[in-house]
């Protein structure tokens, strides 16, 4: 039980160290909300006169007058019920309808995609690894180059020759606009359709990483003495395979598996500014071109609580999966 | 590169990707069944002519706001909500109306009497009255936030169509702004609201040509509103989309399913080759400067705090060249007196040196005026005065490539006339944070107009005391901290004399236009082209360069609602 009360206590420190952090890392960040948007709408053209700045600061106006310290206790009070406060960038909507609406989008494809580049890395990883010395090793350099180029170029050559000469998928968005979004079978057949060359972006880029790591373990393994014990047996290949190397042999990309999952909250940035696909992503660089405090502050939060939790459940599940990891705790 | 501005940012990778779409098109159509052109019908209205689809640089999920007082309202005044007239920006005309039908001041100015068109509804059936332009004028005054005209005036109905504010002191500079920027609504809606400053407006009703159709994250609908008094508008939908950036909107333009953009595309020289049934269109508007941080009273610090300096650099720039390398020639000739070089040809004063800025360098001038000013050229071939040589540093933001070009080119052309000018590129919120502090020396930047066409809102904006503040502190427009008594008089007087009585107004023109001409706060260097891709094809009756009927521009308010109501869909 010890094992699990110092976890939690490790992971509320953490949690509180990054709220901390998303308070005061914004406020150090130069400018401020009122003289980005005025400059912007300035450099599109608009007529910026003074009278239209002054309403503006009255509006959104960042600066209360407060102490920061008092500011930070609102702000620690705010977060616990889960008013993230009201975004300058689409205001007067508050932050967490904003990412209400776009963090659906985001965990589905890039959760997709995480799940699917995982099970096709580690899958082909294990099966170069157990026949390593044959021509499945050439696996391993063609999907490190992909990984290795460029992710926007790579998207944008994709999106050249799948989107626009052959027209199997569409360039941008994510659903065609004509259908309304809901539980509809043209919204979601549109909606997968749109999401098919991102997600496939996504995958190709980032399989060559699991394959790499899964196979090296695979090697490794495969030297142990209970896997020759197994081969001695007589246990067939297959089971040899999975049961004995391969188990052992995904541990680290388990680990690895919930940290990705952690960052499928924080979005792909790119994916979606490349695809302009309506994810967290890039509502995030959004708040902060806009230097949206309040929204830059609500998406940092439910990433980190994403990316803590997801450690969290994988540290439970991996003293189950390896009794190793708790045996100080039972000593 | 989302920023709503990434003009220049974007215009590199726009290039490259639209390069790849080239290259890999085997056939000129677009993809099929693609997000904004596809119009399946799946709405079910059989028949239904295809929605204008108007790229106005929207990023993100759009939100459903159609407070037209908030930053980020959808739509824009002029289509669910007008104003009472029209002023057009572009070209010295008379206000249109719209719901008002003529206005006139009394004779100093503090009292602007107006009428109103009768007849007219609101889109739910009510009947649009006087009283809810009181009740408007009252609210803004009122609610400061929602206030961005500046409005001070104490405003009643005579009647159902007749309106009288009155000012305290003479405001005959203030009407375009009240007649012509604030969006008039409905008593009967608004009354109720606790707080019309946090109040999203989901459900509009307006007196203007359109209607909410539809809103969803990834574009919103206007329909045309078939009781609007001048008959329902010929475009029946108009659909915006939000799309990641300019280079999206590239990618989007190419596949023919953007009918309107605003901004720069790769390769303009070609555009109507590259895109049948496309047009192009630039309007020069925006006057692109060098920012000098130049008094050095309120704390600037530098070469260029000299006159003479700023003089130097004015003549030794090359202006063809920079429209060449840096702008693809879409941008157009300047006025050192900073009045447009068409639109205000009239007020443009006599006693100016150069009406307009030469394009060609003048290294001979530059050279005169630097060592008239005890400036002598050093063993390095830079010009230096008390031992101080003449180097200077000019910010630009990272990112917006015509912008770095356009500073490496003016870096080269000023050093062959003895004046050392680095480039440094900044952040886009340092950048904004350093131009409102005044911590910098050059800044390449632009100047805009105000609500009319009239230069008295440039010269108001940029070059008044009352809109700056000494360096560090927070300066409004005028981040030069220029400051000149005879400037802020001149003024002042021209605020107590109607915009049509021209005569009486240009001893005041000619003082603040040879006053700039001479202090040169802002180094002129070019006026910069709007530049807006159309799809003739699909609708006629765009502005043309002969017919400025408005600003054209897919983000301007209210004048795009002008180019609304006068397209017509040719069918195809």
């Amino acid at each position: 039980m010890r094992y699990y009360l110092r976890k939690f206590g490790f992971y509320l420190a953490a949690l509180w160290a990054a709220v901390t952090l998303n308070f005061f890392i914004p406020r150090m960040m130069p400018g401020d909300p009122v003289s980005i948007l005025m400059a912007k709408l300035q450099q599109r053209g608009g007529s910026v006169n003074p009278e239209a700045r002054r309403a503006y600061e009255l509006l959104l106006g960042t600066d209360t007058g407060e102490p920061l310290a008092r500011q930070y206790l609102s702000y620690l009070g705010n977060m616990l019920h889960g008013d993230f406060g009201i975004s300058v960038s689409a205001y007067p909507v508050p932050v967490s309808e904003v990412i209400a609406t776009s963090l659906p989008w985001t965990v589905v494809l890039v959760g997709i995609a995480t799940v699917l580049s995982v099970l096709v890395g580690t899958g082909l990883g294990m099966l170069v690894g157990w026949r390593r010395g044959t021509w499945l090793d050439a696996l391993v350099p063609a999907t490190t180059v992909l990984a290795a180029v460029p992710y926007f170029w790579l998207a944008l050559v994709l999106v050249a020759v799948l989107g626009s000469a052959l027209g199997w998928f569409p360039l941008i968005g994510g659903y065609d606009v004509d259908f309304t979004p809901g539980w509809n079978l043209d919204f979601l057949g549109s909606a997968v359709h749109h999401g098919v060359l991102p997600a496939l972006t996504i995958v190709i880029s980032s399989v060559g990483g699991w394959l790499l790591g899964m196979r090296n373990m695979m090697v490794s393994t495969l030297s142990e003495d209970y896997v020759l014990t197994a081969t001695a047996k007589g246990l067939p290949n297959r089971r040899v395979m999975i049961w004995y190397a391969a188990r052992n042999a995904a541990l680290p990309s388990i680990a690895g598996f919930a940290i990705s999952l952690g960052f499928v909250v924080a979005g792909s940035i790119v994916t979606e500014q490349v695809f302009s696909y309506p994810g967290i992503g890039s509502k995030l660089l959004e708040a902060v071109q806009n230097n949206d405090y309040a929204l830059m502050q609500g998406i940092f939060l439910v990433t980190t609580v994403a990316v803590l939790g997801a450690n969290l459940v994988v540290d439970l599940l991996y003293s189950v999966i390896d009794p190793r990891t708790r045996a100080g705790a039972n000593a | 590169m989302s920023m709503k501005t990434p003009r220049a940012f974007t215009r590199v990778a726009a290039g490259f990707a639209a390069s790849i779409v080239v290259a890999g098109c085997s056939s000129s159509a677009g993809a099929p069944g693609q997000a904004a052109g596809a119009s399946s019908g799946a709405g079910g209205s059989a028949g239904a002519s295809k929605p204008l689809v108007v790229y106005t640089g929207a990023t993100g999920d759009i939100q459903p706001i159609f407070n037209p007082y908030l930053p980020g309202s959808l739509g824009g005044g002029g289509m669910i909500f007008e104003s009472l007239f029209f002023y057009n920006i572009v070209r010295n005309e008379a206000p249109r109306p719209r719901l008002g039908e003529s206005f006139s001041w009394n004779d100093d100015g503090t009292e602007l009497s107006i009428t109103l068109r009768s007849g007219v509804n609101w889109s739910d059936g009510r009947p649009f009255t006087a009283k809810d332009v009181v009740f408007t004028l009252n609210m803004i005054a009122k609610y400061k936030a929602l206030n961005n005209t500046g409005y001070r005036g104490k405003a009643t109905a005579t009647d159902d169509t007749h309106v009288v504010i009155k000012f305290d002191e003479p405001s005959f500079l203030d009407g375009p702004q009240i007649l012509g920027r604030i969006w008039i609504v409905p008593e009967h809606k608004w009354k109720d609201f606790p707080d019309p400053t946090k109040e999203q407006l989901r459900e509009a009703v307006g007196t203007g040509p359109y209607l909410v159709d539809d809103l969803k994250p990834q574009a919103f609908t206007l329909k045309a509103n078939p009781g609007y008094r001048d008959g329902e508008p010929a475009v029946k939908k108009i659909r915006f989309p939000s799309l990641s950036g300019n280079q999206s909107g590239a990618t989007a333009l190419k596949a023919g399913q953007i009918d309107w953009q605003t901004g720069p595309v790769p390769d303009i020289a070609n555009v109507e080759q590259s895109y049948p049934g496309y047009k192009l269109i630039i309007t020069p508007l925006n006057q692109m400067v060098m920012d000098t941080c130049a008094n050095a009273d309120l704390g600037c610090k530098g070469p260029q705090t000299d006159p003479a300096v700023r003089q130097a650099m004015y003549y030794a720039v090359n202006r063809t060249q920079l429209n060449a390398l840096a702008f693809e020639n879409t941008s157009a000739e300047i006025s050192p007196s900073m009045a447009l070089v068409q639109r205000d040809q009239a007020v443009m004063s006599g006693r100016l040196q150069n009406k307009v800025a030469p394009m060609q360098p003048d290294p001979a001038k530059a050279q005169q005026i630097l060592e008239s000013a005890g400036y002598a050229k050093g063993a390095d071939g830079i010009y230096a005065k008390d031992g101080k040589p003449v180097k200077l540093t000019l910010k630009t933001v990272a990112g917006w490539t015509d912008y770095i070009t356009a500073a490496d080119t003016l870096s080269q052309q000023l050093a062959k006339s003895g004046i050392k000018v680095t480039a440094q590129q900044l952040s886009y919120n340092e950048w904004a944070g350093a131009r409102q502090r005044g911590d910098f020396q050059l800044m390449l930047d632009s100047l805009f107009q105000g609500p009319a066409a009239d230069p008295f809102y440039v010269y108001s904006y940029f070059y008044s005391t009352d809109s700056t503040d000494k360096v560090g502190g927070a300066a409004g427009n005028n981040v030069s901290r220029f400051s000149d008594p005879e400037v802020d008089k001149a003024l002042a007087e021209l605020k107590k004399i109607d915009i049509s009585d021209t005569a009486p107004r240009q001893p005041y023109f000619d003082t603040i236009q040879t006053r700039i001409e001479q202090a040169m706060p802002y180094i002129p260097l070019l006026t910069q082209g709007t530049i807006n891709i159309y799809n003739a094809g699909k609708f006629t009756g765009w502005p043309a360069k002969e017919d400025l009927y408005a600003f054209p521009a897919a983000w301007q308010a209210p004048d795009a609602s002008e180019i609304y109501l006068r397209l017509k869909p040719t069918g195809k």
